[in-house]
């Protein structure tokens, strides 16, 4: 029998094509903050009218490069964690070849104005059909590769993983039923408020779970492997994550606060989001504490460096967001950038950048060779901290203008100003957001490259499990 | 037993971990969700709502398409000043046939679900056209495609007006009968101009102020 | 009208209980697991060198460290606010809260302070002269915040019409009427024009004919126009036999230099051949009386000061 070795080549894949995405979706990104600038640049064509591209935008950032990145190091770390190579490794590849496949023509369809017009839910069924079908693949690869361990016991990053597997199916399946009239139309089962809740239900823990819970997996497994040091305390990585897994999927209703659904369920919404400050901050301290005996690395370590702040990003946002859960703030900032700019607070300063800092650790180590420079991933990182802060800046004060102006009163009780010359007012902010894009853009630019040349003309290294005698 | 001896259970066995997960990821969804969808009074519609005409159905599926609910909202909360710039405060059963829901999340643009009887059709449609024509400052996208393709352009209007009624809307067999003819010669533009311009409308207009 | 009315209502019995006891059970339950692995006899089993458990990857380890007081201290406190708004408000099943507060409620409180605030204020201003209203440069203010938010997506936001579709309002040509009378009801029942096409009675011939004698008229020098015959026959009855239009058929008047929908020969030929109907929605319902009387001030200021320049 030839030598076990991890199946690693389908890990090599899918961080590529999390670049890739990663290129793709800021590019969108790019394209539609500057339409809100310019708004002629759809140069009269639907493909690339702000609805639609802004929902290609979303969708390629969070399935594609999200989710790629997740499957890929969710498949790295849970055949190094179990000690054996993954279960079923074609299934794997399937998952792998049919997600981007997936993405791909699912973006397509986007563009196309297939649309079935839930946030974060916009692909339609044949589609939803599709991504269920993949996400099986993936948990049976997972929960396999789990169940066949040589280690007694299930460490903490693949809990967090699994949440991730088994949440998000149940929320795609439940949010996405749907009777089909074509190929490309579908009506939702739910209905006006009933409709309502189930989509938040499923939008707020898409967020919670893919992009929190999946990317906290990633960092209990990258964060302590890098810094060199044990994950800080066990016990708190328990409460963390079962209170986590359990606050957060009640969250949703803060979306709909003020709207025609029932009070009581906002009201659940508000609280539950009051008490989730606790378990996220929990991964948080957790996290932080861990590095604090590895001071020394971060000032010559950019994978490190990322990691850590973007710890500090997550701690950020998981902090904003109960605050803008709370019904009062919540009548200022709902509908406003605000919003936008806590997403990307999140998506940018925690979700891209623990990814920007785990690939610089991962590809290295899955090519068997040195970065090809350390020196761009250290400008990179500049790049990355200061777009960020700037997009978040921007969109702060946007948000909090649009707010207090659309409920400003004058002498008489009349509403001070008309909607159209607030949005007319928001012009530097949105200028002052696409040059933070731009600025971001240019690092995920550096970090394709330098990933690249790294890759480039290197097979994946054949890394073996240790001696099955541990068990 | 403490948390530690559970949890130390369940992270010894893959099943037990999945089934936990499952079982605390769920409550809060059988707690929100599941009565929700059991409580009919959020689902009957409010006195005057009444199923999507076939113009204003084709109109709102372009709508849907084109992404329009990315900036704009139809949800005027119970605010006071919210009141006073869009109209009377949405209710629940205003959005009985909405499938799915088109409340938003963003208001990059005005809220909509008073536009209803706003501005005139040609108004809609020159601003659609080009909303820099209306709103010099505007930085929504132009539209012109919308004036150019028919109607019925799109997924079959009988086919939609069956699917919807499996799902409960009172459309009777004439009405679909007489769908086709209903759309016959009209643009998209046509459609999602009757579209915005049934919205909100089932509420009397008062309080926008 | 606004009503008092919350928004929905609350879930029956059945329903109510299953909220509130998988709401409180589940709270408790989490406060118990956080309570029994914080103070568990150490549960652990730690190891001799600090670290629990196994080695699961190379140098991937947990360390045994106790997790932070203040971390329970914050959970507690967070779940303990739950608790307490959870009776203050509604949230659990059919319990309204101590508060009896509602979001429908909420709003009548803010319906009535405004009310209290600004009410006597209002009513000076809907009961108001015209003259007053418009010395007053704050009122004025207020009066243009209305048109911007109502008017303007029409009109411009000076009031100088748009599209050539839209009326301009700052000059001395009033399709409907300048006076404050005619503005206001223009403003509260809305207007709509009906031109009607006349290409079919007319014929292209005869549209060119009628359109060159309207272009004529505006210069002042259609007499002796063969197009006359048809003008009178046709157009002057809304537009008078000299052009002068009459506002209150909405007929424009044909000899002044203004011209809402352009000047243009095609623009003219279009006017006769297809017809016009312009649609000013009604506003009456939208706006209260205050807000009607500035507008109608603020409208006949633009109207003098054009003609005063």
């Amino acid at each position: 029998m030839a030598k076990e070795v991890y199946h690693d080549r389908v890990v090599t894949a899918l961080v590529l094509c999390s670049i890739v995405w990663s290129v793709v979706g800021m590019l969108a990104g790019l394209h539609v903050a500057a339409e809100l600038v310019w708004p002629q640049l759809d140069f009269g064509r639907e493909w690339l009218s702000y609805g639609r591209l802004r929902t290609l935008h979303t969708n390629a950032v969070i399935f594609g490069f999200g989710v790629s990145a997740l499957m890929g190091t969710a498949f790295y770390s849970v055949q190094r964690t179990c000690h054996v190579p993954l279960f079923a490794p074609g299934l794997a590849w399937f998952c792998c070849v049919g997600w981007q496949l997936g993405i791909l023509a699912g973006g397509l369809s986007l563009l196309a104005g297939w649309n079935a017009g839930k946030e974060y839910a916009e692909l339609e069924w044949p589609f939803d059909i599709a991504i269920a079908v993949v996400w099986v693949c993936f948990a049976i690869v997972f929960f396999g590769t789990i169940a066949r361990r040589r280690m007694p016991a299930i460490y903490v990053s693949n809990w967090f993983y699994g949440g991730l597997i088994i949440v998000i199916a149940m929320l795609h399946i439940v949010n996405s039923l749907a009777v089909p009239v074509t190929l490309s139309k579908s009506y939702s089962l739910f209905a006006g408020a009933q409709d309502a809740i189930v989509q938040w239900w499923y939008g707020h823990n898409a967020v919670g779970f893919l992009l929190t819970g999946g990317f906290l997996g990633m960092l209990y497994y990258f964060l302590p492997k890098h810094a060199d040091r044990p994950i800080w305390s066990y016990r708190l990585s328990i409460v963390a994550f079962w209170a986590f897994t359990y606050a957060y999927i009640w969250a949703g209703p803060h979306h709909l606060h003020y709207n025609a659904i029932p009070e009581w369920v906002q009201s659940l919404g508000m609280v539950m989001s009051l008490v989730l400050l606790a378990p996220s901050w929990a991964t948080m301290i957790n996290g932080v504490m861990t590095v604090a005996g590895a001071w020394e690395k971060l000032k010559t370590d950019p994978a490190l460096k990322f990691i850590v702040l973007s710890l500090a990003f997550y701690g950020l946002a998981t902090f904003e967001g109960p605050m803008m859960s709370i019904k009062s703030v919540n009548v200022v900032s709902h509908f406003t950038d605000w919003t936008i700019g806590h997403v990307h607070s999140g998506a940018l300063g925690w979700n891209a950048m623990i990814t920007f800092g785990t690939f610089y650790f991962l590809v290295p180590r899955l090519m068997g060779a040195p970065l090809h420079s350390v020196r761009l991933a250290n400008i990179h990182f500049w790049l990355a901290l200061a777009g960020t802060m700037l997009y978040v800046l921007a969109m702060w004060g946007a948000g909090v203008s649009q707010g207090l102006l659309w409920l400003s009163l004058d002498e008489i009780g009349e509403l001070s100003f008309s909607f159209k010359d607030i949005m007319a007012s928001m012009a530097p902010y949105y200028a002052l957001r696409l040059a933070a894009g731009l600025i971001f853009f240019a690092g995920a630019l550096l970090l394709a490259y330098n990933l690249f040349m790294t890759v480039k003309g290197r097979r994946t290294v054949a890394a073996a499990p240790p001696a099955a005698a541990e068990a | 037993m403490n948390g530690v001896g559970l949890h130390k259970r369940l992270e010894a066995n893959t099943g037990l971990l999945i089934f936990g997960i499952l079982f605390v990821s769920a409550i809060g969804g059988l707690v929100q969700v599941l009565p929700s969808i059991f409580q009919d009074s959020l689902a009957a519609p409010s006195a005057g709502v009444k199923p999507h005409s076939p113009a204003e159905l084709v109109g709102r599926d372009i709508y849907i398409r084109e992404g329009c609910s990315t900036c704009h909202s139809q949800q005027v909360r119970p605010l006071l000043a919210e009141v006073k710039r869009y109209g009377p405060f949405s209710r629940a059963g205003e959005s009985a046939y909405d499938r799915p829901f088109l409340w938003g999340s963003k208001r990059t643009g005005p809220d909509l679900h008073r536009v209803g009887g706003r501005y005139s059709d040609e108004w809609q449609r020159l601003h659609l056209l080009d909303p820099r024509t209306v709103v010099p400052n505007s930085i929504m996208p132009a539209y012109p495609w919308l004036a150019e393709r028919p109607a019925d352009a799109g997924p079959d209007i009988q086919l939609r007006m069956r699917a919807l009624r499996s799902l409960g809307h009172p459309y009777s067999d004439a009405d679909i009968e007489a769908a086709p003819a209903a759309i016959e010669g009209l643009t998209e533009m046509d459609a999602l101009v009757a579209y915005l311009q049934g919205l909100g409308t089932a509420m009397p207009a008062g309080g926008g102020r | 009208m606004q009503t008092t009315m919350p928004t929905a209502d609350l879930p029956g019995d059945f329903w109510a209980g299953w909220i509130a006891v998988l709401t409180v059970g589940s709270l408790i339950g989490l406060g118990w697991l956080v309570y029994s692995i914080y103070f568990a006899a150490n549960g652990s089993g730690k190891a001799e060198d600090g670290h629990e458990g196994p080695v699961w990857d190379g140098n991937l380890r947990e360390g045994a460290q106790p997790p932070p007081m203040w971390w329970f201290w914050l959970l507690f406190a967070s779940l303990a606010i739950s608790v307490l708004y959870l009776m203050l408000y509604p949230g659990l099943g059919s319990h309204a809260g101590a508060l009896q507060w509602s979001q429908g409620g909420r709003l009548s409180d803010s319906m009535a302070e405004f009310e209290a605030k600004f009410g006597g204020l209002r009513q000076l201003v809907a009961e108001g002269s015209l003259e007053t209203l418009r010395a007053d440069p704050e009122l004025i203010r207020s009066a243009r915040s209305i048109f911007h938010r109502h008017c303007a997506a029409c009109h411009g936001d000076e009031g100088q019409g748009q599209a050539q579709r839209f009326p301009n309002l700052t000059d001395a040509e009033w399709q409907w009427g300048g006076s404050a009378a005619a503005i206001e009801q223009s403003i509260r029942q809305g207007r709509t024009a009906v031109m009607v096409g006349w290409l079919p009675v007319l014929g292209d011939a005869g549209v060119k004919q009628v359109t060159d004698y309207v272009r004529q008229l505006q210069e002042g020098s259609a007499a002796g126009h063969p197009g006359q015959v048809r003008y009178g026959q046709f157009c002057a009855a809304c537009h008078a036999p000299d052009g002068a239009g009459n506002p209150i058929l909405g007929a424009p008047s044909l000899i002044d230099q203004v011209t809402l929908y352009g000047d243009s020969i095609d623009a003219i030929e279009y006017s006769i051949a297809i017809g016009r109907t312009g649609l000013m929605p009604a506003f009456g319902e939208r706006l209260d009386n205050t807000q009607i009387r500035l507008l109608v001030a603020y409208l006949t200021r633009a109207g003098e000061v054009k003609r005063e320049s």
